[in-house]
């Protein structure tokens, strides 16, 4: 009874052509954008990867095995476990977090100076200094720190110039240019929402605190920390799960021996032309990446709501 | 020293550090552009140069990746755009028991791994494709279709968080005023909303073109036979670096610096209009020039910039490759003094024995060094730092 | 411009979800009139304008614009117009622009646009002005130019939602007058929303007056003030002097109050309450700060209240004169400034007369909040 007195009222509202066209482009966006290539996915990560030819055929059932595959290795060498790939899988997702709170570590303190001289032509000055990277293409960013980290970059110039290093560093080899390059590409979008939220807290709140004795790592931790909480979880799920999902970054700066997840989930499908395969560990990679932010979410009381404001 | 001018040198010195490691690495790309060294970097520098423009332009991969970027980012922006409006207007208005579910569908795609958004894409349109016939195979396994569908799975969503932040701004009084007017719906939404939502829209398109632009994660799984720039800049990254994608880079940071100053300044001029046609004290000036860069750093900065890009390309056209050849001599010669004084240095000696050779190398047209290995430049690497040391 | 058109609410209720928001409203407006609800915000008078312009269906019952059925015909195909309570001008467009938007969606070419939003900015006092942007004009301007705008569109029934709330009270004032005028000139019906009751007062026909979604009484100007049909009629219009009590006697339409705390007082029955009241009943009595005189004191008067000035306010035109009746019993007095000097009577014992026929008796309810 109240469903269609919904929908009789929305197209009342916005009148049978305009309702209509914002029913279709919405509903297309959902169900065919969102909805049904994630299910079709899901569907098709437990499917065998078959000649086209015997697509429908009777071979054509569900399995596990695509996602024993992750867990056990390849068929035959039961009983043991797929070391290589899970420690990968492993890899990206602490990776991932480390980045994500060294980001917020990072962004904190500008953060606040810039929500705090909001208005003053410096802090703008700063805050377009801000968007420059923040539209230039990820694989040029991570192309400019494997320039910087390279065995004759700029870093293993400056180190050896300074007699801190005898033989350069092969920062690539040791991961440290992928840490930095994902710090680096995603750190803007936590910077962003936590920016948005400070600014809009009140000075006075501040001022107050202080007038009343409170020590400046008091007045963060009670005052200015609850407010920015927000910003901060909206900025952290998206650190997070841009890290956990980068591509070019690791491809560009990691090393010849590390492999970040996502990396596995292109060689299955581009590489080895097995999209079934792929697809298995590509919603491996979507579900643990969701559980983790729902359950940080919920640990730290953040609605859903305050994602992307 | 009290503790306010500490604090304010740790303040000064902290933004320091975050802006260096946030434009550094943009800093040192773009000026591997201009050294003729085969491999990109800054030192040792070798002789300022345009060339690794000419190799780009000439780089029929790289203009065709930009004709691909450009046609997949004016379709991504049309489709983006007409969703992200929908989207946001039904938000608007949806019953306020389903407004969390539906605002977590339409967020979702941002927080979807740009991976998982591309698979997910190709993976559903091969199996609509084999539902439909063969016949459809040309549309649903067509590069630029499926690339324009994935990205605009989750551009869409930003366009949506762009329209539903000045939606809350609009007065819904003003629709109902035209269509108590006997305005249809569809009238008051082209005369009396699509006006309000114009600014909206000029800024979701930029952010939408770009974000397509430089997306990689969803397109290198969709982008079929067109690979956007984006995808040839990542293979030939991967693949072997040279510095014409320094050169690439430069004119993308000068194209991203100027579009961050014009929107700024953009932004604050509508700004300025807005308030004053809401009726609030709008700020008097004097005179249309100064009042614009008056208190808008932006647009000095702006000013500045073209300024220096004109004389860029002003030196540009009259700089010679004999000028640069004749520069490196000078400069060569300068090395073979500075040379000799390090020659005392004893453990030096034997390193200089190895790079005996160099000198040839710098003397000859910088082409050909573009062939020798990247880690050769490790030895002159050395050399230059002693030159430094010397001055 | 268009005749006078009836409207006729016929049993409406509007209900969201559980909450009703109008209860069985029946109203019926002559054409031509300067109709007007009247009720403290929230009482369902703008939900009521709403129904009659299209932008909600009542849940019951119906409404007619000319004795036509409006069901299921929209906002923008209805005889009506509306004026915004935040008048709703377009920011985005010049005024001549905002006044002919009607004339712009039906095709009329720029040339007839332009030539009738002259017209109407000559009506409205606003001429040459129809170049400039909303937001470049002062409020009575933006008021007339919403008038300007809705009028362009020809309506039968014009709608206007608390149009003068946003104005200082001066303009308020002028703007009544110049309503009326406007109104008179048309001649075509007002539906005028209002909780400021010297704004339905002097410019309506009639007033309907609301409260919490009930239509307590529809009457002119003078009737409501006069012979309030309800407690909170009586005291939401006008001031008034509310003696609780039982009733002790009824003769015809006149009755006895045996009130707490002053006496037994003589009353007029409210015309819609005559022969549905008897001895015994729960009563409220009422009487105007401006019925009551002083009087000689006598205890077996039934038009007599004997009280103790407590305060006096000089109000320019008048005192207001604040007592306390036996068992502290607030009273207010209303006296007219006669020019001549007076005396303070603060602190003095007087008594009170008033003529039966000014206080009116009913069967108690609700009251307005102050």
């Amino acid at each position: 009874m109240k469903k269609p007195m919904i929908f009789s009222e929305f197209f009342k509202n916005n009148g049978p052509v305009m309702g209509s066209i914002l029913m279709v482009l919405v509903g297309f966006w959902i169900i065919v954008l969102i909805v049904l290539p994630q299910l079709s996915m899901l569907d098709f990560s437990f499917r065998f990867n078959l000649p086209p030819a015997e697509l429908g055929g009777p071979k054509d059932n569900y399995t596990l095995k695509n996602y024993k595959q992750l867990v056990y290795g390849a068929a035959g060498s039961e009983g043991t476990y797929n070391t290589v790939d899970l420690m990968v899988f492993v890899r990206t997702i602490v990776t991932a977090i480390f980045v994500t709170i060294a980001n917020i570590i990072m962004c904190y303190p500008l953060a606040y100076y810039l929500g705090q001289s909001k208005g003053t032509s410096f802090a703008r000055l700063l805050v377009v200094m801000l968007i420059i990277p923040y539209w230039i293409n990820e694989i040029l960013r991570a192309f400019a720190l494997r320039i910087i980290f390279g065995e004759t970059g700029l870093i293993n110039e400056v180190l050896t110039f300074l007699h801190l290093t005898a033989e350069p560093i092969d920062f690539i080899r040791q991961n440290y240019a992928l840490y930095a390059g994902l710090g680096y590409a995603y750190i803007l979008l936590m910077l962003f929402p936590m920016y948005n939220v400070i600014e809009s807290l009140d000075r006075n709140q501040i001022e107050a605190a202080r007038d009343m004795g409170a020590s400046w790592i008091r007045i963060h931790r009670r005052i200015v920390i609850p407010h920015a909480k927000p910003g901060i979880a909206s900025g952290a799920t998206m650190v997070f799960m841009l890290s956990a999902g980068a591509l070019a970054v690791p491809q560009v700066l990691g090393g010849p021996s590390s492999l970040w997840f996502t990396q596995l989930v292109y060689q299955w499908f581009n590489d080895s032309l097995n999209w079934q395969q792929g697809s298995a560990y590509a919603i491996v990679l979507l579900f643990s990446s969701i559980a983790i932010v729902l359950t940080l979410m919920r640990i730290f009381k953040v609605n859903m709501g305050d994602i992307g404001k | 020293m009290s503790p306010k001018v500490i604090s304010r040198l740790a303040l000064g010195a902290y933004l320091l550090i975050f802006f260096g490691y946030l434009l550094g690495p943009l800093v040192v790309m773009s000026l591997t552009a201009f050294n003729s060294s085969g491999f990109p970097s800054v030192s040792p520098w070798a002789c300022f140069t345009f060339e690794w423009f000419d190799v780009l332009f000439k780089d029929q991969r790289i203009l065709n990746g930009i004709k691909n970027s450009i046609i997949i980012g004016i379709g991504t922006v049309i489709v983006s755009i007409a969703i992200g409006l929908s989207a946001a207007l039904v938000l608007t208005q949806v019953w306020p028991k389903l407004r969390t579910t539906y605002y977590t569908i339409i967020i979702a795609p941002i927080l979807i791994p740009g991976v998982v958004l591309g698979i997910s894409t190709i993976v559903f349109w091969d199996r609509v494709s084999r539902l439909l016939g063969p016949s459809t195979d040309a549309l649903f396994h067509n590069g630029i279709f499926l690339t324009i569908l994935g990205q605009s799975t989750f551009i869409a969503s930003y366009a949506m968080l762009i329209f539903v932040a000045r939606l809350a701004r609009f007065d819904p009084g003003l629709t109902e005023a035209a269509l108590d007017l006997g305005a249809t719906h569809t009238q008051a939404f082209r005369k009396i909303l699509l006006p309000f939502m114009r600014p909206a829209i000029a800024s979701a398109a930029v952010l939408a073109f770009l974000a397509s632009f430089e997306n990689y994660n969803t397109t290198t799984f969709t982008f079929g036979n067109y690979p956007t720039l984006t995808i040839e800049l990542a293979q030939k990254v991967r693949y072997g670096i040279n510095p014409s994608i320094s050169s690439l880079a430069f004119i993308i940071v000068v194209l991203t610096v100027f579009g961050a100053l014009a929107f700024e300044a953009y932004r604050r001029n509508t700004g300025n209009k807005e308030r004053a046609k809401e009726g609030k004290a709008a700020p008097k000036s004097g005179g249309i020039l100064p009042g614009f860069l008056r208190g808008n750093p932006a647009a000095v900065v702006l000013v500045l910039l073209c300024f220096t890009v004109i004389t860029a390309v002003g030196t540009a056209q009259s700089y010679s490759p004999e000028q640069c050849k004749m520069d490196v001599r000078a400069a060569k010669q300068l090395e073979i003094d500075l040379r000799i004084e390090a020659l005392e240095e004893k453990r030096r000696l034997r390193e200089l024995g190895k790079t005996h050779e160099g000198p040839d190398i710098f003397g000859t047209p910088e082409v050909e060094s573009e062939d020798k290995a990247p880690s050769s430049s490790g030895a002159f690497g050395d050399v230059f730092k002693d030159l430094e040391q010397g001055d | 411009m268009g005749a006078g058109v009836t409207v006729n609410l016929e049993n409406v209720w509007i209900k969201f979800g559980d909450f009703v928001a109008v209860r069985e409203a029946n109203v019926n407006i002559k054409g031509g009139d300067f109709f007007s609800f009247l009720g403290p915000s929230g009482c369902g008078k703008t939900t009521i304008l709403r129904a009659v312009s299209g932008f909600l269906d009542p849940s019951e019952g119906r409404v007619l614009i000319g004795g036509k059925d409006m069901a299921g015909i929209g906002p923008n195909k209805r005889p009506t117009a509306l004026i915004f309570q935040n008048l709703a001008l377009f920011p985005l467009m010049k005024i001549w622009e905002n006044i002919t938007f009607s004339m712009e969606v039906a095709g009329a070419s720029a040339g007839d646009r332009r030539k009738r939003a002259d017209e109407l900015l000559d009506m409205i006092a606003l001429s040459g002005q129809g170049d400039k942007f909303p937001s470049e004009l002062s409020g009575g301007q933006k008021q007339r130019v919403a008038i300007a705008r809705a009028l362009c569109a020809e309506p039968d029934v014009l709608l206007l939602d608390e149009p003068l709330s946003a104005l200082d009270l001066k303009l308020r004032q002028h703007m009544r007058t110049e309503l009326r005028e406007i109104q008179q000139r048309v001649g075509i019906s007002f539906i005028y929303i209002t909780h400021d009751q010297g704004e339905a007062l002097t410019m309506s026909d009639s007033v309907a007056v609301m409260r919490a979604g009930i239509i307590d009484q529809i009457a002119g100007g003078h009737e409501i003030y006069d012979h309030p049909a309800t407690p909170f009629v009586a005291s939401f219009v006008g001031e008034n002097n509310v003696f609780r009590g039982k009733l002790q006697s009824v003769n015809g339409n006149e009755a006895v109050i045996r009130t707490n705390r002053s006496g037994d007082l003589l009353a007029q029955i409210t015309p819609t309450a005559v022969g549905k009241m008897k001895a015994g009943d729960d009563a409220m009595m009422f009487v105007r700060p401006e019925a009551l005189a002083l009087g000689e004191a006598s205890p077996d008067s039934k038009t007599t209240i004997s009280a103790n000035v407590l305060n006096e306010e000089f109000e320019g035109n008048s005192y207001s004169v604040f007592l306390e009746g036996d068992g502290g019993k607030q009273i207010k007095m209303s006296l007219p400034n006669l020019g001549q000097d007076r005396e303070s009577s603060k602190g003095s014992s007087l008594a009170l007369h008033y003529d039966a026929s000014t206080a009116v008796v009913m069967p108690a309810g609700e009251l307005a909040s102050e």
